[in-house]
């Protein structure tokens, strides 16, 4: 199996916040899975593909919604010039190949798909494809990861115990003021001092969770508006289509956040 | 053409019917009208029955006022006018109202003019997420004589109108707002550690003002050199609020421009909005503070800067010079330091008490030694050790506690034999208050009563299930176009389950029909299915593929669609039952409606739906009564099935309350499909003037806001006839009318079956 397309040849820029990585490294060296946690676009997918980078393993995401059936992880026949063929799901490939599947915002998947990575998050390491009667062992290199957002789902959406309690939990939360700097100059390309702004209008978001904000301005976002500025648009304009416009439809919500940005800028 | 009196009052007393107040009353009321043109009195009794219902005082008043409002309004804009007063009288009373009345000019009519005023209740909801952003807190925003801030809330005028556009005077607003959260967060109100912090005394800024002959100047002068360190800081934080600020700042008036003698506070404002700046050999006094002020546009400071200015400065100033003329800047406001000591010893207060708490969560659970005989001596040393670690651990925080909780944290360390309630009672007897008490039973091991007193906690929670609140809600007045804003009163009230036959006979009677009924539900159930010749699936459809591949031999061109698909459909559906309990529906119907409840509840025993049993009456809008039978997660057991008998007739019919309580109930339930179901057997109506067009009216927009809230209402009314009011009410395909009172229990059960498959 083939999976030069997943490998991730160039270093990903990802500034650590804390233990994440040796953590993630040492549960990878014993075999753990791992569970990420945390507000949307706060780096969890960038941590992934670092993580994979410095594991030199190929990285295979499969965003995960509410139709997506056991056939779609594990594989099905397929029929192909009038034979029956089998094709392997993006879950059975990553374990065949040892490389590291991503789970992303596992929740949004039934209940009834999450059980198949059970076994294989559990000391057993096994992968059952009960369609071609074979059991599949993990190779050591192979990691599972799985990531969810405990902000916004509902209660109906919460995951199981049973299969949150295979996993070693990684919290992951927008970065402290000056790191949050340090990424949207970087990835923004913008200069320190309105990268600076930038972050001090995300943390204002932030603030507003109690008057109707869902969540408050994500790191992604930020940089999203940074490249916007980069590209020549003028600050408010960027920040009112990157920012505003992106974090609600609410008219009175969007009057506050315009004041901010009118404020800051 | 102008009226008698005696013609207004019949006049009056028509649009007030049934009511008849008294006739004093209503002379006083109606006689300054008497001046008045017909037209005009059309138009101010054309108001009168949306006023009337809503308090009887307020109408007299609006009568007195409704003339003199005329001559800065015009006849069509009182509608507008009183919708507005009736939201002031129901937000802030007759007081309000009446304040509101005797200010047209100011309130009202400005605004209908498109003056520049702006007012705060406009401009709130625009300026609290921005300052609830600005701090990372919720910090609202009041109207008060004064600006300022007690450091949980900011204080604003009603409205500013000082500058001449909307434009510039909502800028005003923002700029206050942001001044008071900054004055906040740079520490303006932060007393330096030379000054001891004490318990329950004046701020110690206060004390430090004290401490000069002449404390209010001391505090003026402070509060201007603040003002300019915190301006700067603005300039750091919010860069583009102070660009703005630069272009209006210089444009608000100031105290000092009409007087020809400017004092130094004068100067320093003047100097701080305009940059106007007094030439440096004017005053050795002034060239000093005016280079202490300008330290402050070079780096940012504490307030230890500012309290050495005010100390190098006040031996300085003449006695001659009086700071009482010159009134602050509009968003300086004053410094209300005597509140935010205030609020800092509630706050220590609540903090000693959650202090206390948590220090009882750790003890050891109560050992009862009388109880545990096996207990070895040893052992019981080994508690004690434990209690006495106790009192270590929280050693660290022994300053802060108040002197009641030494002597309690001393009796649980040497407490060799815990004291029982009483004793412990009896011990802080000779002490009053609510403290004691509770100190005394966090002795014995009783929690959460503390907990009550406190605005924040855990145990709030717990209590709240307990006990459910009576909830409030708005009425619709269709004459007022607008709602009567908190009008009625809903209160759950458990229904006694009742023992007799009923269930019984109703299964009996039914049998054969539960048992159809069963097996016609079990057939919605069908949650899987196969959907086969899918482009893609699950597995192979052999069926389709041998089909294509005897195209191919053919020579036809062979179908794609070779795939099973398991399609799950979830029946996500959740239905609430609202019964009419009025006293109408006493005898048949109401024994038909309870059959139809048992019926229907055995049928959905075999669906996963979920569902909830709600019955309503009650008298009057403050005692609207809703019965719960079956909750939504609540199992149909015999206690609903007791509960479903006791049903029966009761009082009125006020129906759109109990839809609006049970839908506010429903909203928060997530289902794909969210049914409201009401039984009821005629109009809606209650003993008070709840009838006829005013209440089917409040009864449709109860609907409508029901299926605004993502909720399908449907309605099935017994009645001998159907009327014409029901379209209009319920809507033309969202309700039923069964004549037949004995087919309610079998068409009930169809009907819900239809409605969701």
């Amino acid at each position: 199996m083939n999976l030069d397309a997943y490998q991730i040849d160039t270093e990903p820029f990802y500034l650590s916040t804390g233990q994440e990585i040796a953590i993630a490294e040492a549960a990878y060296h014993d075999g753990t899975p791992l569970l990420l946690k945390g507000p949307t676009g706060c780096g969890k997918t960038r941590f992934m593909q670092y993580l994979a980078w410095r594991l030199r393993r190929p990285l295979v995401t499969v965003s995960c919604h509410d139709d997506l059936s056991t056939s779609d992880l594990v594989g099905r026949y397929l029929i192909r010039s009038g034979e029956a063929v089998w094709t392997d799901g993006p879950l059975t490939m990553a374990v065949r190949a040892g490389a590291i599947c991503y789970l992303d915002e596992i929740v949004e998947a039934r209940k009834d798909t999450t059980v198949v990575i059970h076994p294989l998050a559990d000391d057993r390491r096994q992968l059952p494809i009960e369609k071609r009667g074979e059991l599949l062992t993990a190779p050591p290199e192979f990691m599972l990861a799985i990531s969810y957002n405990p902000g916004y789902q509902s209660v109906l959406k919460d995951l199981k115990t049973s299969t949150r309690q295979r996993f070693v939990a990684l919290s992951f939360d927008y970065p402290e003021p000056d790191k949050e700097v340090e990424i949207v100059c970087r990835e923004g390309g913008l200069a320190p001092e309105m990268a600076k702004s930038l972050v001090k209008l995300a943390v204002m978001t932030r603030g507003l969770k109690d008057s109707g904000l869902v969540e408050g301005a994500s790191t992604r976002l930020l940089i999203l508006a940074g490249q916007l500025i980069g590209r020549g648009i003028e600050v408010k304009t960027a920040c009112r289509a990157a920012i505003s416009e992106a974090l609600t439809d609410d008219r009175e919500l969007l009057a506050a956040l315009d004041e901010m940005v009118s404020s800051l800028f | 053409m102008q009226m008698d009196l005696e013609s207004l009052k019949t006049k009056f007393y028509q649009l007030v019917a049934p009511s008849l107040p008294n006739e004093w009353d209503v002379e006083a009321a109606l006689e300054p009208l008497l001046d008045y043109e017909a037209e005009y009195l059309d138009g101010i009794f054309s108001q009168v029955p949306a006023i009337w219902p809503v308090s009887h005082s307020l109408c007299f008043a609006y009568l007195n006022a409704a003339g003199p409002a005329l001559s800065c309004l015009a006849v069509e804009e009182l509608s507008l006018w009183v919708h507005s007063l009736l939201d002031r009288y129901e937000t802030g009373g007759l007081r309000e109202a009446r304040l509101f009345m005797a200010d047209v000019e100011q309130q009202y009519a400005c605004r209908l003019r498109g003056e520049g005023g702006v007012r705060l209740l406009d401009v709130r909801s625009r300026l609290q997420p921005y300052v609830n952003g600005l701090a990372g807190k919720e910090m609202p925003l009041v109207a008060a004589d004064e600006v300022g801030t007690d450091s949980e809330s900011i204080f604003l005028p009603n409205t500013i109108g000082v500058l001449q556009t909307h434009e510039h005077n909502f800028f005003l607003y923002k700029l206050i707002v942001s001044f008071q959260w900054a004055s906040l967060s740079s520490g303006m109100y932060t007393a330096p550690q030379w000054l001891e912090v004490t318990r329950k005394s004046a701020h110690p800024l206060d004390r430090f003002f004290s401490g000069f002959s002449e404390p209010e100047k001391a505090r003026s002068l402070y509060h201007i050199f603040e003002t300019a360190r915190v301006l700067n800081f603005l300039r750091h934080e919010l860069p583009g609020l102070m660009r703005e600020a630069g272009v209006i700042l210089p444009l608000l008036p100031l105290t000092g421009d009409d007087s020809s003698q400017l004092n130094l506070l004068d100067w320093l404002q003047r100097g701080l909005l305009r940059d106007q700046w007094p030439v440096s050999s004017s005053s050795p006094l002034l060239a000093r503070a005016v280079a202490l002020m300008q330290r402050y546009q070079e780096e940012e400071m504490d307030n230890l800067v500012s309290l050495e200015a005010v100390r190098e400065l006040m031996p300085l100033v003449p006695a001659t010079e009086v700071f009482t003329g010159t009134s602050p800047l509009l968003f300086q406001g004053i410094m209300r330091l005597q509140e935010m000591r205030n609020l800092g010893v509630k706050e220590q207060t609540d903090k000693e008490l959650r202090l206390m708490m948590t220090m009882k969560a750790q003890l050891p659970p109560k050992v009862n030694k009388t109880t545990q005989p096996h207990l070895e001596p040893g052992n019981t040393a080994g508690q004690e050790a434990a209690d006495t670690a106790l009192v270590i651990d929280t050693d660290s925080a022994w300053e802060q506690l108040p002197p009641f909780l030494h002597s309690l944290a001393q009796r649980i360390d040497n407490s060799e034999s815990q004291p029982s309630e009483q004793a412990a009672d009896q011990e802080s007897s000779g002490k009053s208050g609510v403290v004691e008490q509770a100190s005394s039973a966090s002795g014995v091991g009783k929690s959460g009563q503390l907990f009550s007193r406190l605005s924040r906690g855990p145990a709030d929670a717990k209590t709240e299930e307990k006990t459910v609140e009576p909830a409030v809600y708005d009425e619709w007045d269709y004459r007022r176009k607008g709602f009567r804003k908190n009008w009625c009163v809903v209160t759950e009230k458990e229904l006694a389950p009742v023992h007799n036959t009923f269930i019984e006979q109703t299964l009996k009677k039914y049998r054969g029909q539960i048992r159809r009924l069963r097996y016609q539900f079990e057939l919605l159930q069908t949650s899987e299915r196969f959907i086969r010749r899918q482009r893609d699936g699950d597995d192979i459809d052999f069926d389709a593929l041998v089909e294509s591949l005897a195209d191919v031999r053919a020579g036809h061109p062979p179908s794609d669609r070779l795939f099973i698909r398991l399609a799950r459909d979830q029946r996500d559906i959740a239905a609430s039952f609202l019964v009419d309990m009025s006293n109408s529906t006493a005898g048949w119907v109401g024994q038909s409606i309870k059959e139809a409840l048992v019926l229907i509840c055995e049928a959905m025993e075999v669906l996963n739906d979920r569902y909830a049993i709600y019955g309503f009456s009650g008298m009057r809008r403050l005692r609207c009564e809703i019965f719960p039978i079956k909750r939504l997660e609540e199992r149909y057991s015999q206690t609903v099935r007791q509960r479903i008998s006791a049903i029966g007739p009761r009082e009125y019919t006020r129906m759109a309350p109990a839809i609006r309580h049970v839908s506010s109930l429903f909203a928060k339930v997530e289902a794909k499909v969210r049914l409201l179901i009401v039984l009821s057997d005629g109009k809606p109506e209650d003993y008070d003037d709840y009838k006829g067009e005013y209440a089917i009216e409040d009864t449709r927009h109860a609907l409508l806001e029901a299926k605004a809230m993502g909720i399908h209402p449907f309605c099935i009314t017994i009645d001998r006839q159907a009327h014409e009011y029901m379209a209009h009410m319920y809507g033309e395909v969202n309700y039923i009318f069964i004549d037949k009172i004995n087919q309610l229990p079998s068409r009930m059960s169809e009907i819900y079956r239809t409605l969701t498959s």
